[in-house]
């Protein structure tokens, strides 16, 4: 066979030409957040007034987020500040996620969770009622007292109760969090090793790309030689989540993001429409790239192109 | 032959040392490659036994060589501390993966006007260094601050032409203050700096090469337990850049070629023992030398004869020192 290409490759993305037809097909909207509706800090155009027309128009919006620094009740405030009436239940990060899992396989309240990775994570177990060490300042060093010295004799010790290790984006990442989750996962029989996300990139400011959670997850990856269970986007658990809390058919449902490898994937894996935003971190040369796979339904610059009649320009 | 391994005689069941295939061992090797961590030292503390059986193996004509995963020191280094615990071992007897990485540069020319940023300790620095190239990064980046708003840019050097990435302790994010107004005050420490200037540099310099030491998952870098190896390290950065790296460390064959330009001899004519099946044992299994495994490091006889092992080394021991034993010296 020479030359064959899968059959199974989608046809190449369209520019959305006709917004109107595609808000009337679904009848639910999950929006991505970074790239989609801010950058870092800074509102992108026309959001509030794309927002306000969807819900005029009856539809249903759910923002789902790989960014696990926040819990849902701090996106709700972030929302609020940025002038955005949109609540907690409305929100999905992957930090909510990562307790949604825990709870959903009856992780047992006697166990603890191991968190590698920022408050948010923390918050959403607390809320859920798990016991949790970690979090940002674990393992920080405190009045210059060091907290690890390779020299003989020294030993680590870990918590034998640990029966997960959550990992997510962690900006005070230090070798003594990954000895102390490498210690627990290779360690404690049958500890689980989850991972919020595995981004590779993400903006930390509208300016620049940053390296992102999927950074943390390799390196436990690289110490432990496991791989983690993903409970944020591409995998379809939270997409399975929503879909049954409000009772919504999943060809219903138009995902809106920014990134090909989650947000779009996410959306293709589990039976929706997808449209890319090229307001983020891909721009429609790498959509149109030989190298790219991943070929959404509809492509435009930002969501606030739903509120021209006509089609964009791109 | 059922196996479908490129090698087919890594199938067989490794032997136990015994007195007598010890003896067909020793009659058949010229030289003597060995790993370091696990199998000569545990941190900073000699293995039992070790002095008296480098004396034995050096007086019977053995030649031996110390080939080390490990890059935090240079070869100098390594000398030096193989002195400290009374081993009379020289520069040009030690292979070590900081030194491999300076190697493959030169070998590769790498024009020494371009920069290599450095993921790692002092010894992938010094070795660098050593070679005639400019290192940036390393230990000695010691605490940046820059602070800047919400539309800065955190600038990376555009003339770093290769990112080396080995074991780092100091591997950390960065730390930052939000203060109002999405202001911020930076503090970029050590390696973030590491995982955003390396992620930076290996994204954005056209060409720019990403090489790692080795990726090593664990290994004992104190006497009582074992600790992330620059596996770790490399596996961040292989995340944040989607890229994979060049490998020059064990098991890569890459520093096989400095040691057949110190030795006329086969690798036939050569035994690697060390205490990783994944590193030492596939190093050398892919370079026809034989390979003997000692249980003084991270792999215990459970982890050898586990049915997902597919690394079996001609031959396994306690320790090294039971060559002494086996032989009745």
């Amino acid at each position: 066979m020479e030359g064959f290409t899968t059959t199974t490759t989608k046809a190449s993305a369209q520019p959305l030409e006709n917004a109107d037809v595609l808000i009337a097909s679904v009848e639910t909207f999950i929006f991505d957040c970074d790239g989609v509706i801010w950058k870092g800090d800074k509102l992108i155009d026309g959001v509030p007034e794309t927002l306000d027309m969807l819900r005029s128009k009856g539809k249903r919006l759910v923002f789902v987020t790989n960014n696990s620094t926040k819990s849902r009740k701090q996106y709700g405030k972030k929302f609020e500040t940025l002038g955005l009436s949109v609540s907690e239940e409305e929100i999905f990060a992957s930090s909510f996620a990562a307790a949604a899992y825990l709870k959903s396989i009856n992780f047992p309240k006697d166990k603890k969770v191991y968190v590698i990775g920022e408050d948010g994570i923390l918050k959403e177990l607390e809320l859920a009622g798990f016991q949790y060490l970690g979090g940002p300042k674990f393992g920080q060093q405190e009045d210059g007292e060091k907290k690890i010295e390779l020299k003989p004799g020294f030993l680590m010790e870990h918590d034998k109760d640990v029966g997960a290790v959550v990992v997510g984006f962690d900006r005070y990442f230090n070798y003594y969090k990954v000895q102390y989750g490498t210690l627990c996962i290779r360690e404690n029989p049958g500890c689980l090793f989850i991972a919020t996300n595995r981004d590779a990139v993400t903006h930390l400011t509208d300016a620049q790309e940053w390296a992102g959670g999927g950074s943390m997850v390799g390196a436990i990856c690289g110490s432990t030689q496991r791989e983690p269970h993903v409970v944020g986007k591409p995998s379809t658990f939270m997409m399975d989540y929503l879909a049954v809390k409000f009772g919504i058919l999943k060809s219903q449902i138009c995902m809106v993001g920014d990134r090909l490898d989650t947000d779009i994937l996410f959306g293709q894996n589990g039976g929706c429409k997808t449209l890319l935003v090229l307001s983020g971190v891909t721009t429609l040369s790498m959509l149109q790239s030989p190298n790219n796979s991943i070929q959404p339904d509809f492509y435009t610059n930002k969501i606030s192109d739903f509120l021209a009649s006509k089609a964009a320009t791109v | 032959m059922e196996s479908t391994t490129s090698n087919p005689t890594s199938t067989a069941a490794a032997e136990l040392l015994s007195g007598v295939n010890a003896k067909v061992l020793l009659d058949s090797v010229d030289a003597f490659l060995f790993d370091c961590d696990g199998v000569i030292w545990k941190g900073d503390k000699l293995i039992d036994g070790i002095p008296e059986t480098l004396e034995m193996l050096r007086s019977k004509g053995k030649k031996l060589v110390f080939v080390t995963n490990n890059s935090t020191k240079s070869r100098i280094q390594y000398a030096n501390k193989f002195r400290t615990l009374g081993l009379s071992v020289s520069q040009d007897e030690i292979f070590s993966s900081s030194f491999a990485a300076a190697m493959y540069l030169k070998v590769n020319q790498f024009p020494p006007q371009k920069k290599v940023y450095v993921i790692g300790g002092e010894g992938i620095v010094q070795e660098l260094q050593l070679a005639g190239f400019t290192a940036l990064g390393g230990p000695e980046d010691g605490e940046k601050r820059a602070q800047w708003k919400s539309n800065c840019l955190f600038e990376h050097d555009k003339e770093v032409g290769a990112v080396v990435v080995g074991l780092d302790p100091d591997i950390n994010y960065y730390k930052l203050h939000e203060h109002s107004e999405g202001s911020f005050l930076v503090k970029i420490l050590v390696s973030l700096g590491a995982s955003s200037m390396g992620t930076l540099c290996i994204r954005e310099n056209p060409g720019c090469l990403f090489i790692a030491t080795n990726r090593d998952s664990v290994g004992h870098m104190t006497d009582l337990q074992e600790w992330p190896g620059a596996g770790c390290m490399v596996g961040a950065i292989c995340a944040s850049t989607e890229r994979e790296p060049v490998v020059v460390g064990k098991p890569s064959t890459f520093m096989m070629e400095f040691l057949l330009q110190k030795f006329n001899l086969s690798t036939s004519r050569m035994c690697m023992v060390g205490d990783r099946l994944d590193t030492d044992i596939l190093f050398g299994q892919n370079a026809g030398c034989k390979t003997l495994l000692v249980l003084s490091g991270v792999t215990t006889k459970s982890i050898l004869d586990d049915p997902s092992n597919k690394i079996q080394p001609d031959y396994y021991t306690n320790k090294v020192s039971d060559i002494l034993g086996l032989l009745g010296e």
